[in-house]
């Protein structure tokens, strides 16, 4: 069964057009990468898949995307709720300013939830779902700044996971991060998807391999390749696939 | 929280594990086809060997896999390199073992000729080799590795030596020249097994002290 | 000497000789200041006391104190942020946070820029005309205090703007991501980050205020009131009009000149204290939402 079943995408930036007739089916509990050089269109799909390119003016898109089933650019799809359904974590760790209990416990308030038992328990939960309880667990309410880089990301990723999301967007999740954290993060990815459907927007060619099951790559907006990461790795079948993840590219 | 890697290197080592596990089971019904007739289990030496030939290509696509996504190094990197190369001994030890059955087929008078050269001491040696070879990579032990290359060493002397006094019977007596170079094939197969379970210690010793020793004299191996 | 060492030390000549002329300009900017802050200092000192700080004016305001202009001062300054300080925390959250690119959001800076532009005794007039005849406010500290206001509206909208532009929008993504409406990602992330600049900006405009005279001119300063206001419809004495009458018009400008450096001391004492109030602020709540 697939959990994300994209048809025809296309996306346009005002006249540019980012993407180019993308079909796609990620299946639920995989890890999903998509690479590719920089501007070839990847951090656009994702960005579809939680509709955050609405938020950027004057684009527009055609093309149908379901997550399980249901049309998320129908106009009866509520937003709001999509978006809880589909959690994202950035690039850069962005905690917001609050202290470490608040900015896990934020997706929760935001959307009504007002019993504290259930927000403390949810916000617990979370932090040990990224392996970060441990580290936090004499500071909850201290500021998340006070944490370092790769523990700010985890915590990222606890916030997001409050909501109970199925889906969980990374874009570039390591790519400010030391090598310490970023295998961290990497083998809480690799725990991740027995509960969650991720999809993972990498530069990382190394990093796609290790934590990816199938690999998408993306090149000029168009969608050259997508198979087992393993067949992607061993033996692609285009030539551009070849090139880039061998590093002779252009 | 295991890591991804070390999942797939446990995979790995189990698949090494089994594939030695069968190749010495096939040791074993070498061994009993080339000491005791008749040998009727041919079929399911058969299926073995079709097995293990599998587990080979198993272990070369999981090695492969592994250089591909995850970039091992230092004691990963050796234990996947070592990982190929055992795989390969191990095949050829399945083929040499399956190659001794059919030799032992072409053998008349074996018990008697086996009784003369000694051949079962030589024959369980080998046996002992191979179980000693699947120890040894299982748990990574040293002093294992000293006693196969050892035996190896008896094993090639005996051999040797069975092998001057077969040449010696067959000249004396022509009626057992057809049998007598069937035994002696078998015999160097034997070797055989021997020095490719010394050559699996070998990479076991590149695997624990980053070391390589091929090509040594074996009196330099240590 | 090769044609290749030649044109290294001709670089090198060059880059001294700009960095040397743009060293004794940054150096001489601070020098004037010095200059212009010492002359005041040394002219102004003499006739500091608490005095002349806590006292009314008296015998034509060539003795006593001015303790009704910086009172009236900052009467002034506290109407006008109360008004400009919501007004244009909210039109800059609006245009910031809500307003798609295009024209409307155009026009809306342009105006902006435009009114930035205007001189403020233009604001004076426009002062007078609607809160102190058309509303019938009189000449009052609340006619005065909008008037300041409006005119440091355009720098609340302008400094808030550029705070609120400068927060990173995967936090506004993050933060809708999570199923946040728009007002709660304004309300409970984007200002939060943005507070630090904002308030900055805010304190940095006090100074202007204080410091305006063309504005009050026609809406709330009185030429001389030896006593303090006692409600935001009274007429007040402000410092920097005080200080131009003091120079310009006064019963007897000789003596009251060293009366002028003490007032302009005490203006630019108050206009120094809060900019440090500035600094401080900004450090103290940029602690609380520190990015690494």
């Amino acid at each position: 069964m697939h959990k994300i079943v994209s048809q025809n995408v296309n996306f346009y930036y005002g006249e540019f057009q980012a993407l180019h007739d993308i079909s796609l089916s990620v299946k639920e509990n995989t890890v999903t990468a998509l690479i590719g050089p920089s501007g070839c269109g990847k951090s656009t799909y994702l960005r579809l898949l939680n509709r955050m390119n609405d938020l950027i003016d004057n684009t527009h898109m055609s093309g149908t995307i379901t997550i399980d089933g249901n049309d998320i650019y129908d106009k009866h799809t509520n937003v709001d709720d999509l978006r809880k359904n589909v959690g994202m974590v950035f690039q850069k760790p962005n905690p917001f300013p609050k202290t470490i209990f608040e900015n896990v416990a934020y997706g929760l308030r935001v959307n009504g939830i007002t019993d504290k038992k259930i927000i403390e328990e949810r916000v617990i939960t979370s932090i040990e779902q990224v392996a970060l309880w441990e580290e936090v667990k004499d500071k909850l309410h201290k500021s998340a700044f006070e944490l370092s880089g790769g523990q700010q990301q985890r915590l990222c990723i606890a916030r997001a996971l409050a909501i109970q999301p199925s889906v969980l967007l990374m874009d570039e999740p390591t790519s400010a991060l030391d090598p310490i954290s970023t295998s961290k993060v990497e083998e809480l990815i690799y725990e991740l998807k027995k509960q969650y459907t991720i999809v993972i927007v990498t530069h990382n060619m190394q990093q796609a391999g290790r934590i990816s099951d199938n690999t998408a790559f993306f090149y000029m907006g168009e969608l050259i390749e997508y198979d087992k990461t393993k067949t992607i790795f061993t033996k692609p079948t285009k030539k551009q696939t070849e090139d880039y993840i061998t590093g002779r590219f252009g | 929280m295991a890591s991804h890697l070390e999942l797939e290197i446990d995979k790995l080592k189990s698949v090494i594990i089994k594939i030695g596990e069968l190749a010495e089971g096939q040791v074993n019904e070498a061994v009993k086809a080339l000491l005791y007739e008749p040998f009727s289990e041919v079929k399911e030496v058969k299926k073995t060997e079709n097995k293990i030939d599998k587990l080979d290509v198993k272990i070369d696509d999981i090695c492969q896999g592994i250089f591909a996504l995850q970039q091992p190094v230092a004691s990963d990197l050796r234990f996947i390199i070592s990982s190929m190369q055992i795989g390969n001994e191990i095949e050829r030890i399945g083929d040499l073992a399956m190659s001794i059955i059919k030799q032992s087929k072409s053998i008349k008078e074996k018990h008697e000729l086996v009784s003369q050269f000694n051949i079962a001491e030589i024959a369980k040696d080998v046996e002992l080799i191979t179980s000693k070879m699947n120890q040894c990579f299982l748990a990574l032990d040293e002093a294992l590795i000293d006693d196969i290359f050892t035996l190896n060493t008896e094993v090639k002397q005996r051999s040797t030596e069975a092998i001057e006094n077969i040449i010696v019977e067959m000249k004396n007596n022509s009626k057992k020249v057809l049998s007598g170079t069937h035994l002696v094939i078998a015999l160097k197969h034997l070797e055989r097994i021997a020095d490719h379970n010394s050559n699996v210690a070998e990479s076991v010793y590149f695997m624990i002290n980053a070391k390589t020793i091929k090509h040594e004299k074996f009196s330099d191996k240590k | 000497m090769s044609t290749e060492k030649k044109l290294a030390n001709k670089k090198r000549r060059n880059q001294n000789i700009a960095f040397g002329l743009f060293t004794g300009i940054s150096y001489s900017v601070v020098g004037l200041l010095f200059v212009i802050l010492a002359f005041i200092v040394v002219k102004g000192i003499g006739v500091i006391s608490w005095e002349f700080i806590s006292a009314m004016p008296k015998e034509g305001m060539t003795a006593g104190g001015i303790f009704p202009a910086i009172v009236g001062t900052l009467c002034l300054v506290l109407v006008s942020m109360v008004f400009a300080f919501p007004v244009g925390v909210f039109a800059a959250i609006y245009m910031n946070e809500y307003v798609k690119d295009g024209w409307v959001k155009k026009i809306i800076k342009q105006m902006t820029n435009n009114l930035a532009g205007v001189p403020s005794i233009v604001f004076g007039l426009f002062g007078m005309s609607l809160f102190v005849n058309k509303l019938g406010f009189g000449d009052s500290i609340l006619a005065g205090g909008l008037t300041l206001g409006l005119l440091v509206l355009p720098v609340v909208i302008r400094t808030t703007e550029e705070s609120l532009k400068a927060v990173e929008n995967t936090f506004r993504q993050a933060s809708l991501g999570l199923g946040a409406s728009k007002w709660q990602t304004t309300r409970n992330v984007v200002f939060p980050i943005a507070f630090p600049n904002i308030i900055t900006g805010l304190i940095l405009s006090i100074g202007r205020v204080s410091g305006e005279t063309a504005p009050i001119l026609f809406t709330v300063a009185a030429y001389f009131l030896p006593k303090l206001p006692t409600s935001i419809f009274d007429q007040a004495m402000a410092l920097p009009y005080h200080l131009y009458v003091i120079s310009t018009s006064g019963t007897n400008i000789e003596a009251s000149r060293a009366m002028a450096y003490g007032t302009a001391l005490v203006l630019i004492v108050i206009v120094l204290i809060s900019n440090l109030l500035a600094n401080k602020l900004r450090k103290h709540f940029g602690k609380k939402v520190k990015m690494n």
